[in-house]
């Protein structure tokens, strides 16, 4: 009888679980749990007893300190500016009757696929000292102070107009989810434009603002690549300096510091966030719900000046993206004096990049590093989805949350995490040392990419009726058959839709990437960034200008490839 | 034959169906019926071996399949929402349970052909995708889904419930055929007593996890085992004190006060039936309420501050509105009592 109970639980599907359930297991503690622990640890534990010593050696950091209140500085400043922008964005697109918003939309809507290492590059090549706005700013107004991009003002330039792809994406959403009848209602009652506005449609909104605030806030104390690179040393907040720190053994513990200080505020907000989610939208109680007809503003001095600002606004959006296109078709001279002329377009910085090494390396480098965690980050999630699918216990809870805590976490403190635990050899990876190796970096995009997978994946597999897979059972079909006959093939658009974007995000990959990459082995960002540093030669500046635009490319048809042809379908 | 012995299943502390006994027989449309939540679907899952009874047993032609694994039971499912692959065509859907078996390709290829023919599938309809069929031709995939591995009984889990009126009467009728056709021996869920009544040899009524009748559809209808079958089957009046009273008065006939009493709405009569005019009990009502549908009409009446529910079918000659007085005529053997 023993036997046969035996028996009956050891057969090649509970083996192959059970070693799947062990790795898993290992992934977590080793990779999410662990490393933040020891992180902990190497702050709070010096010489086997507890002590707050590096926050009292950080009280008494100025450098430190300052970078500090500038973070905040920052985040707050880019709540302001940011919203105010990216709502004025949004109204003109989707709610107020502009004349040619179909072109302001193309413009507002670059952020999309011009952003983080290459937009701040690309601001640079622009507004920097010998930048082609600069210069011509110059030239019109003699006054103007040709060093004016760095320092505060840049840094706030900069990250306004990056970072209104939130409000692009989900204010645009929320905004055309609202049910026009109530606007109707509003106005039969006697309501005008502004107070329709005011009353009926930005309340509905509020959520979403709400929501989208506290990740610009977020952003702005985790930012890193515009204070690294406009910023100067005037203006440092948190994360430059913790990878400042981070370089030396005597400064590691401020850094680790600051990482948890940071990591602290991003779950105190996203607790907080999580709170304004549970309140939920507004949901329509209409049973007929009518879209949205864009108002007219009556006001036509009011309407004039908002027409004036949508287009100035359309400007800085487009302008970067088309000079940064037009210069990289041009020769040295032109890129290092910022001037254009016919006689020097050429299309040789492109042909450079198809054929010297030097000049592919880093495209090549990224690819393999992104495609690498792609796939790994999707397989991995896939194991996870099925497992979370299929069993409802507390071990697949666990390890549900243990997988979630990423989100958790500012990448600055997953990186250095990684870097103080694995300087060492440690058991738990057979010994061996991943800090400096060209691994720690790929096992950082996979980790950070697991929460986003994870829970689209997550989302796919729950959306699969039940029924089939029970049908295909009824059928005679084994599980693994039934998974790769029926649920795959289900799952897999989606699959290979969260597979195309996660290969896009880490592309050009900066903030993750200056903490860990390895100095032989320069993946993209680094490249973009080297080629915006003072010392760099024209060539390397049009090869950063060429990988910008090469960037944009792959964004845009990986975009298109995902939502373009969802929503014709 | 299927037999359920003693069967007990729980949901943690909940106990979804409670000491089930029932047997079906070789070739029979059974029905399990009732409303929501009464049991019926588990029972039908633990038959087909999605959930394992917590206590008794299930045998099939003598033999105890309780745990015997879903893939080895030889019974075939069409589903509530027909579960059709998505991902697969028409063939590749009937298809997938020979493959399965490793069945060689050209054997598939007939046998899925044979099938289609015979539930009315046409060979060009078998390249589309399932997503392109009507619902009729999707629950006809469905059945030739389960029926193509020549299973030895076919269960239905609520297939017409997300149909609309007209198509749910249609793919009934359809389903009956078919049953007829192949002969096999079927289980059939659903909380529609029209459907049950309709396609049924025989019906087991639940509620709240228990059977509290099985018998054929005529025996259900109006031989209602317990209050709760004749309240869920069919239109019905309860009657009160008064009423009661008044036709013990009128046919002499005594009834017990102490129980509930009932009567269906097709047995209150506007015209002395001349077959058996003898024992009915003659009453005076008035027509306070009458709602037309074209074929039958609804009439309430009210009878010494009672009121009595009737449908009378419209013959176009004897038709009734509010204020009209009348004698009415029930028979006291109608009444059932609880």
């Amino acid at each position: 009888m023993t036997m046969e109970r035996i028996r009956k639980y050891v057969t090649l599907g509970n083996i192959i679980g059970l070693i799947i359930g062990l790795f898993l297991t290992w992934f977590v503690v080793a990779f999410l749990v662990y490393p933040n622990l020891n992180l902990l640890k190497a702050v709070f534990w010096v010489n086997g007893t507890f002590s707050i010593e590096p926050i009292q050696k950080l009280l008494h950091s100025t450098r430190a300190l300052k970078s500090l209140l500038n973070s905040f500085i920052l985040a707050v400043s880019m709540v302001v500016t940011v919203n105010i922008i990216g709502i004025f964005l949004v109204f003109v697109n989707e709610y107020f009757d502009i004349k040619g918003s179909r072109l302001l939309r193309i413009g507002y809507y670059t952020t999309l696929v011009y952003s983080g290492i290459v937009l701040v590059s690309g601001y640079k090549f622009l507004y920097g000292e010998q930048g082609f706005i600069t210069k011509f700013l110059s030239n019109m107004f003699p006054f103007f102070p040709a060093g004016w991009f760095h320092g505060y003002w840049a840094v706030i330039f900069v990250m306004t107009f990056a970072c209104t792809s939130n409000h692009v994406l989900f204010l645009t959403n929320a905004i055309r989810k609202i049910d026009f009848q109530t606007v109707e209602a509003a106005r039969n009652m006697g309501a005008s434009s502004f107070y329709i506005l005011r009353r009926v449609v930005l309340p509905v909104l509020q959520p979403t603002l709400f929501a989208i605030t506290i990740l610009l806030f977020l952003t702005g104390l985790g930012a890193t690549s515009a204070p690294l690179i406009v910023g100067g040393t005037e203006f440092q907040t948190i994360t430059p300096m913790i990878l400042a720190f981070s370089k030396s053994p005597t400064s590691r513990d401020m850094a680790a510091v600051l990482a948890i200080f940071l990591g602290a505020a991003t779950l105190i907000l996203l607790i907080f966030l999580r709170k304004i989610e549970k309140k939920g939208n507004y949901i329509s109680v209409s049973k007929v719900k009518s879209e949205i007809q864009k108002q007219k503003i009556g006001n036509k001095w009011l309407n004039a000046l908002v027409h004036v600002l949508a287009y100035l606004l359309f400007i800085v959006y487009a302008l970067p993206v088309l000079l940064t296109i037009t210069f990289s078709f041009t020769d040295a001279y032109s890129i290092s004096t910022s001037t254009l002329s016919w006689s020097h377009f050429t299309i040789a910085n492109y042909r450079m990049l198809f054929t010297e090494a030097d000049a592919y390396q880093p495209y090549i480098i990224s690819i393999v590093y992104s495609a690498a965690a792609a796939i790994l980050v999707v397989a991995l999630s896939l194991t996870v989805s099925r497992f979370l699918h299929k069993y409802s216990n507390i071990c697949t809870t666990a390890l549900e949350y243990a997988m979630l805590i990423p989100w958790l976490l500012p990448s600055t403190l997953i990186a250095l995490g990684l870097i103080i635990t694995y300087d060492t050899p440690r058991w738990i990876l057979a010994n061996n040392v991943l800090t400096g190796t060209m691994w720690i970096l790929m096992i950082a995009y996979v980790i950070v990419l697991i929460p986003f997978t994870l829970r689209m994946l997550r989302a796919a597999f729950f959306a699969v009726d039940s029924s089939l897979e029970d049908a295909a059972k009824s059928l005679g079909a084994s599980t693994f058959y039934t998974f790769r006959r029926v649920i795959l093939p289900i799952v897999l658009p989606s699959t290979l839709a969260i597979l195309a974007l996660n290969f896009n995000s880490h592309l050009a990959d900066y903030d993750l990437t200056i903490f860990l990459y390895h100095p032989l082995f320069k993946p993209l960002g680094i490249a973009i960034q080297n080629a915006t540093s003072g010392q760099t030669t024209a060539d390397t500046q049009a090869l950063g200008l060429v990988y910008s635009v090469v960037l944009m490319v792959i964004s845009t048809v990986t975009l298109y490839l995902v939502y373009g042809r969802k929503s014709k379908a | 034959m299927i037999e359920f012995k003693e069967v007990e299943i729980k949901y943690n502390d909940f106990t979804a169906v409670k000491s089930l006994n029932l047997q079906i027989g070789e070739g029979e449309f059974f029905t399990l019926l009732g409303p929501s939540g009464c049991g019926k679907t588990t029972t039908l899952r633990s038959l087909v071996g999605f959930i394992n009874p917590s206590r008794g047993a299930i045998y099939v032609n003598g033999k105890d399949i309780t745990h015997l694994p879903v893939e080895k039971r030889d019974i075939s499912m069409v589903f509530q929402s027909y579960a059709l692959f998505p991902t697969l065509n028409v063939y590749e859907n009937i298809a997938f349970g020979l493959k399965v078996k490793k069945m060689p390709k050209e054997q598939i290829d007939a046998e899925v052909r044979a099938i289609a023919q015979k539930v009315d599938l046409k060979s060009e309809q078998l390249l589309k995708k399932v997503s392109e069929l009507s619902g009729g031709q999707q629950q006809r995939v469905a059945i030739a889904r389960a029926l193509v591995l020549k299973p030895s009984m076919l269960v239905l889990d609520e297939p017409l419930s997300n149909l609309d009126a007209s198509l749910r009467v249609q793919l009934r009728n359809e389903l009956k055929s078919l049953q007829k056709k192949f002969g096999i021996t079927t289980i059939y869920v659903t909380h529609d007593q029209e459907e049950a009544l309709t396609l049924s040899d025989r019906i087991a009524v639940f509620n709240h996890g228990v059977v509290e009748q099985v018998g054929t559809p005529y025996e259900i209808y109006n031989q209602s085992a317990t209050e709760f079958v004749c309240n869920f089957i069919g239109d019905i009046n309860k009657l009160g004190r008064t009423l009661l009273e008044k036709v013990t008065a009128a046919s002499g006939k005594t009834f017990d006060l102490s129980k509930v009493a009932y009567l269906r709405t097709e047995r209150v009569h506007t015209l002395v039936p001349d077959r058996n005019s003898a024992g009915f009990a003659k009453m005076k009502a008035s027509v306070t309420e009458a709602e037309y549908y074209g074929l039958y009409t609804k009439y309430t009446f009210e009878i010494d501050g009672a009121s009595l529910k009737k449908v009378e079918i419209e013959d176009g000659r004897n038709h009734y509105v509010k204020g009209n007085q009348m004698d009415i005529y029930i028979h006291p053997d109608d009444i059932l009592q609880y």
